[in-house]
């Protein structure tokens, strides 16, 4: 059997990914593993909506408070079976979504990314005064996941596991007729409109995806958590989804995943960027939009075009003398 | 009730202060800047610090603030502004402003601590008087004067007739020979100005405090788009309807729904009437 190049890599990623828990080495980077593949669900989504569609949503920690906060009510309050949990918090921050994309995403860019900003901050002001439902400034404590996925390897696999399925429906969404008319509706809203995208419809549906994935990434979040306040969900936070995207390049896929983990993964590994935090992401983002604007990414696809040599690029010309000699022949006989 | 109506007049005065701001900005370049509430947060500390550290008489200290919001602004022009207006890209804007003011909130976090600390007494009074506090009608005369001066400035000066025109229309503006780089640098530089001056004449109504920036930059959008994108009388009615509302819904209802309440506002007024109350209709896509 013959498998092309790209899904020989694709296999052998996805194998090195499922057997981290053996080669990781400890449990606070198996930890870090899954975090970063929880932030990834809610990146994946919001990549749809910020790199696809070229909505500037800033505010999406909302959405992951309210994931969060649902899954610790149902599950832990409620004593609802932790699958169910989840799926209840992607409906319901689909829904929230769709509340929110249906006034803001009508406005321009500017008003579209301080609505998004309002939203975040309204998300924390009402867990703060619901107090009897959300904990207040107190919290909620979380509980785990059903018994197959309870030790940190088995919770680890199930985080993955969604992960990989929303990028797979992500690049589903990105590669086909969709996905061309987000990036459409994010060069020229009004060239889009002309070929017949359905502009708001398209923009809405992309964003109560996103909504969705939100909710899950705050329900698997939430477990890793373990206990969660409303400072855990800082504007911060949504800054940090939102650099990812912007570093990673707008309109790919692997550039935000690659930029989801390395930004995870560089102030744990690095002490003194930790204490920097917003700093460094915001010094990151400048660098990105006044240097690349097309994302790190871009600078990759740059070198590799600069160091393979072209396929397809030479042209021998070759010609058939038989057949020339033949016409040339038939052409005296005549 | 009439302490509500008060506090709430001088928050608004506040966040009509940054709508001015924002409106300067915006006349020369079309640009939203995510840090103009950064400005104003800026012009807080930096006088809080001139004042209770260093020492320095009042006038000289407020002088100090206004330079410090000034240099931010030409700073955020020449950083965040140039390069990416110049490359004209819709949305870059939005992107290394809100870079350049996370930078700006976090390192402000960094240096002056993330607790609010008291900005000092600038007139000599007693803390008696009440309601008649300078800490509520120095915020409201402030932002009233800067209306008033900006209007003077557009109607009677040469410069402000320069930025009247950028506004209208920037590359004919260009054609008939205005230096549009040097008067985009100049509205940055009179709007961090003015910036500075509002946070610090605000200073002891919100604290010396890193992270009022990013309410600003809200709150005063809000109060720009719900008074109309480009009007200076429409950035007062709006900041004061915005602080009013807010305050009166904390008196009923209570203080945790103040920003649910104000996007509130904002929402049924974009709905209503998109432009603004004083706004004029945008211009057709095509």
């Amino acid at each position: 059997m013959h498998l092309p190049k790209k899904s020989i890599s694709i296999l052998v990623v996805l194998a090195a990914l499922i057997a981290l828990p053996w080669w990781a080495g400890d449990l606070y980077k198996l930890h870090l593993a899954a975090l970063i593949c929880a932030y990834w669900v809610l990146i994946g989504g919001l990549n749809l909506v910020v790199g696809y569609s070229g909505q500037l949503s800033i505010g999406h920690v909302g959405l992951l408070a309210i994931g969060s906060y649902c899954f610790a009510i149902l599950a832990g309050t409620h004593g609802v079976h932790p699958a169910l949990a989840i799926a209840a918090s992607g409906a319901l921050c689909a829904l929230c979504g769709l509340l929110l994309g249906l006034p803001s995403l009508r406005l321009p860019g500017f008003y579209f990314a301080m609505a998004t900003l309002a939203f975040a901050l309204i998300v924390t002001e009402i867990t703060l005064a619901q107090g009897t439902l959300t904990g207040g400034g107190v919290g909620l404590a979380v509980p785990g996941f059903a018994p197959p996925f309870d030790t940190p390897r088995g919770t680890y696999w199930l985080i993955l596991a969604i992960a990989v399925l929303v990028t797979w429906l992500t690049w589903n969404v990105a590669r086909h007729t969709w996905g061309r008319g987000l990036v459409a509706v994010r060069d020229s809203a009004v060239t889009a409109q002309a070929v017949g995208v359905p502009v708001f419809r398209a923009k809405l549906t992309v964003f109560v995806f996103s909504g969705f994935t939100a909710g899950v990434a705050g329900a698997l979040f939430a477990v890793l958590q373990s206990y969660i306040t409303p400072d855990t969900f800082v504007f911060d936070l949504g800054l940090f989804f939102f650099v990812c995207i912007i570093i990673g390049g707008r309109g790919h896929i692997l550039g935000p995943a690659i930029g989801t983990i390395v930004l995870t993964a560089l102030p744990e590994m690095v002490a003194p960027l930790a204490k920097l935090g917003n700093f460094f992401y915001g010094l990151l983002l400048l660098a990105v939009v006044l240097l690349v604007p097309e994302g790190i990414g871009r600078v990759f696809e740059l070198l590799i075009e600069r160091f393979r040599p072209r396929r397809g690029e030479s042209h021998v010309v070759k010609p058939d003398l038989d057949r020339l000699a033949k016409a040339i022949e038939q052409g005296r006989a005549q | 009730m009439f302490v509500a109506l008060i506090t709430g007049l001088a928050t608004g005065a506040l966040y009509a202060a940054a709508a001015l701001t924002y409106n300067v900005m915006f006349s020369t370049s079309k640009v939203l800047s995510v840090t103009t509430g950064h400005i104003s947060m800026l012009g807080g500390i930096f006088g809080a610090w001139f004042i209770s550290t260093l020492g320095w008489p009042i006038p000289v200290a407020l002088v100090g603030a206004m330079g410090i919001g000034a240099v931010f602004g030409l700073l955020t022009d020449f950083i965040a502004i140039r390069r990416v207006l110049a490359r004209s890209d819709e949305h870059l804007w939005l992107l290394s402003t809100l870079a350049l003011a996370t930078m700006v909130q976090q390192a402000a976090g960094l240096w002056w601590g993330t607790e609010p600390k008291p900005f000092p007494r600038l007139i000599p009074q007693d803390f008696s008087a009440g309601l008649g506090d300078q800490k509520y009608w120095l915020p409201i005369v402030i932002a009233i004067l800067l209306a008033m001066a900006l209007e003077l400035f557009y109607r009677r000066t040469l410069y402000g007739k320069l930025f009247v025109a950028m506004s209208e229309d920037a590359f004919a503006a260009r054609a008939r020979g205005i230096p549009t780089g040097r008067i985009r640098s100049m509205s940055y530089v009179i709007a961090g100005a003015m910036g500075g001056l509002a946070g610090f004449a605000a200073g002891q109504l919100t604290f010396a405090y890193f992270a009022l920036g990013l309410t600003l930059t809200l709150n005063g959008f809000i109060a720009l788009a719900v008074g109309g994108l480009g009007s200076n009388a429409g950035a007062l009615v709006g900041g004061a309807a915005l602080g009013i509302l807010s305050a009166v819904a904390t008196y009923f209802v209570g203080g945790e729904y103040q920003q649910t309440i104000s996007v509130g506002l904002l929402m049924v007024v974009l709905l209503v009437k998109p432009a603004g109350l004083f706004g004029s209709q945008s211009v057709r896509p095509v």
